[in-house]
């Protein structure tokens, strides 16, 4: 656990130097509007300040305007949120998304590994010898989030499609409000199991390999839509949304939001389709069935 | 018992200095270990109680939650923090001991009964750091507004206090025994230092044959108070060799005196016969045609010739040098009587001579100091008994030594004249010479000398070991 938290030490300082930086160079633009509300959820390694303010640089630098980014702990929060405009946009899950897809329009999807697409992985500690989700079965089990695609949807509606109720499928269950926190619980042995985030658990092997090396993933799920970025549908088309839209979709382009994007180990951000959502919507009607 | 061979004064005081050192150090050690000890338990104390505090502020509303994630989350980020007293495992369990999450969660699962953990645990307010114990559990209630919420467990590494331990005890260790060895050797030097004048002192009084030595003034300290000693001592030297000279003088002058006093004696030993001898000259010239006169006449004057040959000769061999190394016989005792009798016959005392067995040639006993111890008791004898008195003289072998015993009629010594014979005081002015001589020569024969006082007698008795000839 030294590592990492070394790792952290070091970039929370390297963080403070981008943000020292980040204040210092947008004070200009940022008096030119509004400041623009962004919400964020853990559906990347959110707790990295060095990310977040290499993000806001060049969010800030692009936009023209100052950005303030809105973290909370539970995805539910943001959501709820942006869904009562207190957002001009999120970065949520895509479950979420679909839940409130009548409130919420479709900004832009990252692009992971060269497709706007992640899947769930179903995890337990290093030296386990699990094959599948039955093997778990009775084990205490870490989700991310309830409003989480891959850290609880998945899981819970693979148990359904198994043909067993979610509830009292594990001995225990908890939340831990964060795929890398998952990845902790079941890597330190808090829990035998864990849902998480495909992406996350690739990502944290690049900044972080100790966490994912304490894991070892059991089941892989289908290719799903990237958690996207949404707005509320109120502001669809604004100049601000048009504008966000524009600067995502060319991110890759900019040296800063290539920096960004490094950080965030994607290649960039697409339009997306609604039906790039498909899958995690068969899973809610799974869901909603055995309900 | 084992005695221990003797230590010289300027090791011994070093020794002696070091080792009330190294107790002084050893008090003092024990009190900084006893205060450390104590310092540490509260620091222990404090530092947990603190830590638990702000733990269980932490903790509280996971806790009630029984949130698993927050707790373990709270106590992960907790444990490893604490510098000095680091955080080992720290287990949360609710208010029925199961577990909620632990920083270990191989060793507390979640879900786990902690009772048993609970009950080894010792309360903060207890703890102490004892023994070799490099970690210790401890347990607290956790209270979250007032109200019992769960407990913590928490084991804390205590080998860095026991670490500080055992480097202030290694410290203290090493600290005192460089004092001892400094301290002792520097006492040492200082010691031997200021005890060099006793040491000339001792060396000078020592001397050549146990003969004291002045101690030359180049020699004397810079030390006023040493050197006054020095200049004693040196003074005191020459007294004792003025003493010895002066015996020495005595001494001889006694041989003259006793001589002196048997002059007159001898004097009158010779005039006597020297009336008859003359007669018998004068007989011998008117007579010297009749045979039957001169014949008488003849052997008078042989009989006094002789005799006065024999006096002569036992004077002469009492104060002749020569004949003093000559081994003891029983005609040196004879010659002794000779020489008394005619004192004994002055004084009409009556003379008791019983002369025992004396091995001729035997005993090693040189001749001159026996006669002049004899002659000197006797004289001594002879003028304490007074006129009309008795004076006895017995000499004999026994056992190995030769005995004389020589009494008298007399009213006793003094007490300065029996002192004088028995002890070494000083002898005072105005005589008495004649009995520390006795003492003297019988000392210097290795023999020992009796005085007593029964039935109207002085006795004076003398014992010579005799040494076996090779």
């Amino acid at each position: 656990m030294d590592r990492p938290r070394q790792s952290a030490r070091r970039k929370l300082l390297r963080g403070f130097l981008g943000v020292a930086a980040g204040l210092a160079a947008p004070a200009i633009v940022r008096a030119e509007g509004p400041t623009f509300r962004f919400g964020l959820t853990p559906v990347f390694l959110n707790t990295d300040a060095e990310l977040l303010a290499r993000l806001r640089g060049w969010l800030e630098g692009t936009l023209g305007r100052s950005v303030r980014f809105v973290q909370r702990r539970t995805y539910r929060e943001i959501t709820n949120l942006a869904l009562v405009g207190d957002l001009d946009a999120a970065w949520i899950c895509g479950y979420p998304w679909l839940a409130n897809r009548a409130a919420l329009a479709l900004v832009a999807v990252p692009l992971w590994r060269g497709r706007p697409l992640y899947r769930s992985y179903l995890i337990e500690r290093a030296g386990g010898a699990a094959e599948d989700l039955s093997d778990l079965r009775g084990t205490t089990h870490a989700f991310s989030d309830p409003d989480s695609n891959s850290g609880f949807l998945v899981t819970v509606s693979d148990i359904i499609s198994l043909g067993h109720e979610p509830e009292g499928y594990f001995s225990r269950t908890f939340f831990t409000y964060g795929h890398r926190n998952v990845v902790r619980a079941v890597g330190s042995g808090l829990a035998q199991s864990g849902s998480v985030d495909g992406y996350v658990w690739e990502a944290l092997a690049a900044t972080e390999p100790d966490l994912p090396a304490a894991t070892r993933i059991v089941a892989r799920s289908e290719w799903m839509g990237h958690p996207p970025v949404v707005c509320p549908r109120a502001r669809e088309g604004t100049s601000e949304i048009t504008a966000l839209r524009r600067a995502l979709l060319s991110m890759s382009d900019d040296p800063d939001g290539r920096a960004a994007l490094g950080l965030l180990q994607l290649d960039g951000f697409v339009p997306g389709r609604e039906n790039l959502f498909d899958p995690i919507a068969r899973r809610m009607a799974l869901l909603d069935r055995a309900e | 018992m084992m005695r221990l061979p003797a230590i010289p004064l300027a090791a011994r005081l070093p020794i002696v200095s070091a080792a009330i050192l190294g107790l002084v150090g050893l008090v003092a050690s024990q009190a900084v270990m006893g205060a450390l000890v104590e310092m540490q338990n509260r620091h222990l104390r404090e530092t947990l109680t603190a830590r638990i505090d702000a733990l269980a502020l932490a903790l509280g509303p996971a806790v009630l939650r029984e949130d698993v994630w927050e707790t373990f989350d709270i106590l992960d980020r907790a444990s490893g923090a604490g510098g000095r007293l680091p955080t080992l495992r720290s287990t949360v369990a609710d208010r029925t001991g199961t577990v909620i999450a632990s920083s270990h969660p191989d060793t507390d699962p979640v879900g786990a009964q902690l009772a048993p953990a609970i009950d080894a645990a010792v309360p903060v307010a207890d703890l102490s750091v004892s023994g070799k114990a490099a970690a210790v559990s401890v347990a607290a209630p956790l209270l979250y507004q007032g109200q019992q919420v769960g407990i913590l467990v928490s084991r804390v590494d205590l080998s860095a206090l026991l670490a500080e331990r055992r480097a202030t005890r290694a410290t203290l260790l090493a600290g005192n025994a460089v004092a001892i060895l400094l301290l002792g050797g520097i006492g040492y030097a200082l010691i031997r230092r200021g005890l060099r004048p006793v040491a000339v002192l001792s060396t000078h009084l020592s001397g050549m044959g146990d003969d004291p030595q002045p101690v030359p003034e180049r020699a004397f300290p810079r030390d006023r108070e040493l050197a006054r000693l020095f200049f004693t001592y040196n003074r005191m030297v020459d007294a004792v060799r003025d003493r010895a000279e002066t015996d020495r003088r005595i001494a001889e002058r006694e041989r003259y005196v006793s001589l002196g006093r048997l002059s007159s004696s001898l004097a009158h030993e010779i005039n006597n016969p020297l009336g008859g001898l003359m007669n018998a000259v004068d007989t011998l010239r008117h007579y010297k045609d009749r045979p039957d006169v001169a014949g008488p006449a003849i052997d008078l004057l042989d009989r006094g010739l002789r005799h006065l040959r024999d006096v002569t000769r036992a004077a002469l061999q009492t104060h002749r040098g020569d004949h003093a190394a000559a081994p003891l016989s029983a005609a040196d005792f004879e010659d002794l009587r000779m020489l008394i009798e005619p004192e004994i016959g002055r004084r009409a005392q009556r003379l008791d001579w019983r002369l025992g067995e004396i091995p001729e040639e035997r005993g090693g006993l040189p001749a001159g100091p026996v006669r002049q111890i004899a002659l000197n008791l006797l004289l001594n004898a002879s003028e304490g008994a007074g006129a009309g008195g008795v004076v006895c003289f017995a000499a004999r072998e026994e056992a190995g030594a030769l005995r004389l015993c020589v009494c008298d009629t007399g009213p006793g010594l003094p007490a300065s004249a029996v002192a004088r014979l028995l002890s070494d005081v000083p002898p005072v002015n105005g005589g008495g010479f004649g009995l520390r001589l006795v003492r003297d020569l019988t000392t210097g024969l290795g023999g020992a000398i009796d005085h007593a006082r029964r039935d109207g007698r002085t006795e004076i008795r003398i014992v010579l070991p005799l040494r076996e000839e090779a």
